[in-house]
């Protein structure tokens, strides 16, 4: 599976604490939003790294395995995105959502968060533009489709909901929470 | 996180349970801060940290420590001191012992019992090696 990072670190034969604190200073020096891939040979690392996200706010998207070599993946996150501040007037709950997938109606998902996130688990049929190339790529969707925007915690999908209703769509929901409370079916790109 | 840790013992594998735990919270945004006492001096003390000795009979495990990469103990004191550990010895066993300020690395305080204690009350998790 081939995932995008934004920084690699190569921490591969390194003894328990150093992978966790190289990750710490690399992580200082990533902007917000941003992911990295942590190489580590340590067979202990993937339940530290794992702790350490849940300790430092920071998000852990997942682990692949290479031979002897562990690719831990993690993004910065912001401190805005864990406030939920919604601004697009029409949002639809996961459970909403979830009944609406179900049903016999067609919807459109789009998810714009990270490709690495995407990569480690999205709706079946999600439709993926990162919000940062949403600009770029919004003729890519129809304008008549009803459309449902997730992201992790409902935060980056309000602003791309926002910037599609500047675009001219009129069917537009931001999904909310987001993937981070999503408890229903999910692809993984393997 | 708030860590308060005490260092009583001085042998090489002390220096690594101390500084592995210590470096690992402070790369979480914990607030460390450890007191050495006794025994527990020679892991700040200038030469004498760079030399530990291994418990008798373990001699063996350094092939170990070298093929598993296992950073020198001076290594990780510096990057301790890096990350903002805060290093205390105790005022009290340096002058049992004759030591002074000089004799240890840079960046460290000195302190009595109280001075760690004011520390430690709040700390989330206090540990003892």
């Amino acid at each position: 599976m081939e995932v995008t990072v934004n920084k690699t670190l190569d921490a591969k034969g390194l003894a328990c604490p150093m992978p966790i604190v190289k990750t710490k200073k690399e992580m200082n020096a990533l902007e917000p939003g941003q992911v990295m891939e942590v190489q580590a040979t340590d067979k202990g690392s993937t339940a530290d790294i794992k702790a350490w996200a849940k300790s430092t706010g920071n998000q852990y998207l997942g682990t692949i395995e290479e031979g002897d070599t562990l690719k831990h993946y993690l993004r910065k996150a912001s401190s805005e995105e864990e406030k939920s501040q919604t601004k697009h007037p029409h949002v639809v709950t996961l459970d909403e959502l979830s009944k609406k997938i179900e049903g016999d109606e067609k919807i459109t998902i789009l998810d714009v968060r990270e490709s690495a996130e995407y990569a480690f688990g999205h709706i079946p049929g999600a439709v993926h533009i990162p919000l940062g190339e949403l600009e770029e790529r919004f003729e890519e969707l129809d304008k008549n489709d009803e459309l449902h925007v997730v992201c992790r915690t409902g935060s980056r999908s309000d602003f791309a909901a926002q910037k599609l209703v500047e675009k001219g769509f009129n069917h537009v929901r931001n999904v909310v929470p987001g993937m981070k409370e999503w408890t229903g079916p999910t692809n993984k790109l393997h | 996180m708030k860590m308060a840790i005490i260092a009583a013992n001085g042998g090489m594998f002390d220096a690594y349970k101390v500084f592995n735990i210590a470096t690992a919270a402070a790369a979480t945004d914990a607030e460390v801060e450890i007191f050495f006492t006794f025994e527990g001096l020679n892991l700040i003390h200038k030469e004498a940290h760079k030399n530990l000795p291994m418990p008798a009979g373990t001699e063996h495990f350094q092939e170990g420590f070298k093929k598993n990469n296992v950073p020198p103990v001076d290594e990780l004191v510096s990057m301790a001191t890096e990350m903002g550990v805060k290093m205390i010895a105790c005022q009290m066993t340096m002058d049992v012992m004759s030591l002074e300020k000089e004799h240890f690395i840079e960046g460290i305080d000195v302190g009595g019992a109280v001075t760690f204690l004011t520390y430690a009350k709040d700390a989330d998790v206090t540990l003892t090696f």
